[in-house]
């Protein structure tokens, strides 16, 4: 992770590593039912989107990446990251739908493939965008977030 | 009877004090403050001001209580907020299910049952205090009284983490509800994770198109099946104690899919 | 099946069927993928190639399935096609009533030829309330969701430590991710896998 100050935004200075999920969203079915349109109300399970924890000052007081001594840099709705799978390589460019994850509630989490680890959750795709760099099965991946 | 009413007026200051506090000095209140029904009802801006305004109604109400001499006007204080307190959770509760009541410091969790208890308690205790006087205070209103703010207590889930959380998790570790019923099963999750760690997955994964579709075990190895654009992958997965490194994968020409 | 299953293992053991590549390490360079890989569709909307709904009917091999948006799909699930309910299963699985994710190539006639469909398929985040009788109950945004452990189906994942089928390290009061399957109509999720940051 390329920093030169702690507080630098480091996806300024170039492409972050970290954990990606996925999470459901649009008033669909199951547990998902009550999870609306997301922060930015434009959230939908079948839309290639994504979650990021600094959407807002409100967001970012939830999901505080800073504790996990990631200072992600303020990106609002519509904002185009690209998720790259470090497993294949496979790229998918998305837009901020919603915010989260939570990346204080799981600090420290690290996730590998191969020789290959990256470590804390920094972005949730929808799970149209996150099928098309993984199985939804595999439920979280390492990858790379550079700005779309 | 009015020795017990004698001590209701505390008993209910002391619990208002303690709100108040949280809403005027906890800065995770105020962050979460967001997530209130206060805010979801009045608009994100308003919440803290409210908020801070509901905590200066709370200390106003607990310095009558708590200031002689004591007057029936205490407890109807008291039960004017209190019949406020049910008002707004039940509107809440119908408005903004999702939404917490910012009532007790900081709390993700929507207004439950346990909120509405605690408010009628409040109500039914003021009631009492209406006829609070300077009796005398015998053993038994004591008892009354520590018994009312363990109920209190109890039916804020705002301190569940305090005593509901450790006695939960005491009685976890001694009974083990998770415990290996069946350890002679190796789950196929168990393969899969190792299957995501290992080189042989990273190399091949930009060739998959489907999740796995077929496993199979054999000889110690676990067999995964995959579609890979118009060919198999198939990887062999050891049972016991491999390493990701051990994990192996080709790619297989096979008759074009046909529909079923 | 077993045919078929020999075949491919035999390829793994370098012989027989046509094998295009074996390795351990890594002689599958991505190239070819990334060639044969679909274009990347306009960020921020619906992705074609992707389905989400819940199953209305079954006819044949095609699933008819009523999205979220109230769009209506019709998914087709050929040989190749892989099912996940709590892991791989069979198309006789697919039941009505189930909710799904499905991902392939759309037809010129609207139709979805799907590669891989996913049935009631869940990744929550939440909040351990409590821990039962093999259940754990979460609390996921607010709602209480049941989630059933499933012998010598579940697994937990503690960061990158290997995965465990002994459940028994979580806590009540902690954070965690659970990837499973959601049993329609209610607020309960058989496990496939829980990751636990630690």
């Amino acid at each position: 992770m390329v920093r030169s100050t702690p507080t630098d935004p480091i996806d300024l200075l170039g492409p972050v590593q970290g954990e990606v999920s996925w999470f459901c969203c649009g008033n669909a079915w199951g547990p998902c039912s009550s999870t609306g349109k997301g922060a930015c109300g434009t959230c939908n399970s079948g839309s290639l989107q994504h979650a990021w924890p600094n959407t807002s000052d409100a967001c970012w007081n939830i999901t505080r990446p800073d504790r996990c001594g990631d200072a992600l840099s303020r990106r609002t709705c519509g904002f185009r990251h690209r998720t790259t799978s470090l497993c294949g390589g496979g790229s998918i460019v998305t837009t901020i739908a919603d915010c989260g994850p939570q990346t204080d509630l799981f600090c420290g989490e690290r996730s590998c493939c191969g020789a290959t680890c990256a470590s804390n959750r920094l972005i949730d795709l929808t799970p149209a965008a996150y099928s098309r760099i993984a199985s939804l099965s595999t439920g979280l991946r390492p990858c790379e977030i550079s700005t779309g | 009877m009015q020795g017990i009413a004698a001590l209701q007026p505390y008993v209910i200051a002391a619990f208002l004090l303690w709100a108040a506090l949280m809403k005027l000095l906890s800065r995770r209140m105020r962050s979460q403050a967001g997530r209130t029904a206060l805010a979801r009802l009045f608009g994100p801006a308003r919440a803290v001001p409210l908020l801070r305004l509901v905590a200066v109604a709370e200390l106003a109400v607990a310095g009558v209580l708590l200031a002689p001499p004591s007057s029936p006007w205490d407890g109807t204080a008291a039960a004017v907020l209190s019949t406020g307190f049910l008002a707004y959770l039940a509107y809440s509760a119908r408005a903004v299910p999702d939404s917490s009541c910012g009532c007790l410091g900081a709390h993700g969790r929507p207004v439950e049952w346990r909120s509405f208890a605690r408010a009628g308690l409040l109500l039914a205790l003021s009631v009492l205090a209406v006829t609070a006087g300077p009796y005398p205070i015998e053993p038994l209103a004591v008892v009354i009284a520590a018994a009312e703010v363990l109920a209190l207590l109890a039916l804020s889930p705002e301190l569940d983490r305090h005593w509901l959380t450790p006695s939960r998790q005491l009685l976890v570790r001694l009974t083990r509800p998770l415990a290996v019923r069946e350890p002679e099963l190796i789950p196929l999750e168990t393969s899969l994770r190792l299957l995501y760690r290992s080189p042989a997955y990273c190399t091949a994964a930009a060739h998959l198109s489907s999740d796995i579709q077929d496993f199979w075990d054999e000889d110690g190895l676990r067999y995964a099946s995959y579609a890979a654009r118009g060919r198999t992958a198939v990887f062999s997965i050891p049972l016991y104690g491999g390493a990701p490194a051990d994990v192996r994968v080709a790619l297989v020409e096979e008759p074009a899919l046909r529909v079923m | 099946m077993t045919t078929r299953r020999q075949m491919l293992k035999s390829a793994l053991l370098g012989s027989g069927a046509t094998v295009v590549a074996a390795t351990a390490m890594g002689s599958l360079g991505p190239e070819a993928a990334f060639a044969a890989a679909p274009d990347q569709p306009e960020p921020g909307v619906l992705d074609p190639d992707f389905a989400e709904g819940r199953i209305r009917s079954i006819k044949d091999n095609t699933l008819m399935v009523l999205g979220s948006n109230m769009v209506f799909h019709q998914i087709r699930v050929v040989d190749g096609t892989s099912l996940w309910k709590l892991g791989p299963v069979g198309f006789d699985q697919a039941r009505p009533g189930d909710g799904l994710y499905a991902r392939g190539v759309r037809m010129p006639d609207g139709m979805l030829a799907a590669e891989s469909v996913w049935l009631n398929i869940v990744n929550i985040k939440g909040h351990v309330r409590n821990i039962t009788n093999e259940k754990i109950h979460l609390d996921h945004n607010g709602k209480d969701v049941l989630c059933h452990v499933v012998p010598g189906r579940s697994v937990a994942v503690h960061s990158d430590a290997p995965p465990s089928a002994d459940l028994s390290l979580l806590r009540v009061g902690q954070h965690v991710q659970i990837m499973g399957a959601w049993r329609p109509d209610t607020n309960e999720v058989d496990i496939a896998t829980v990751f636990s940051p630690h």
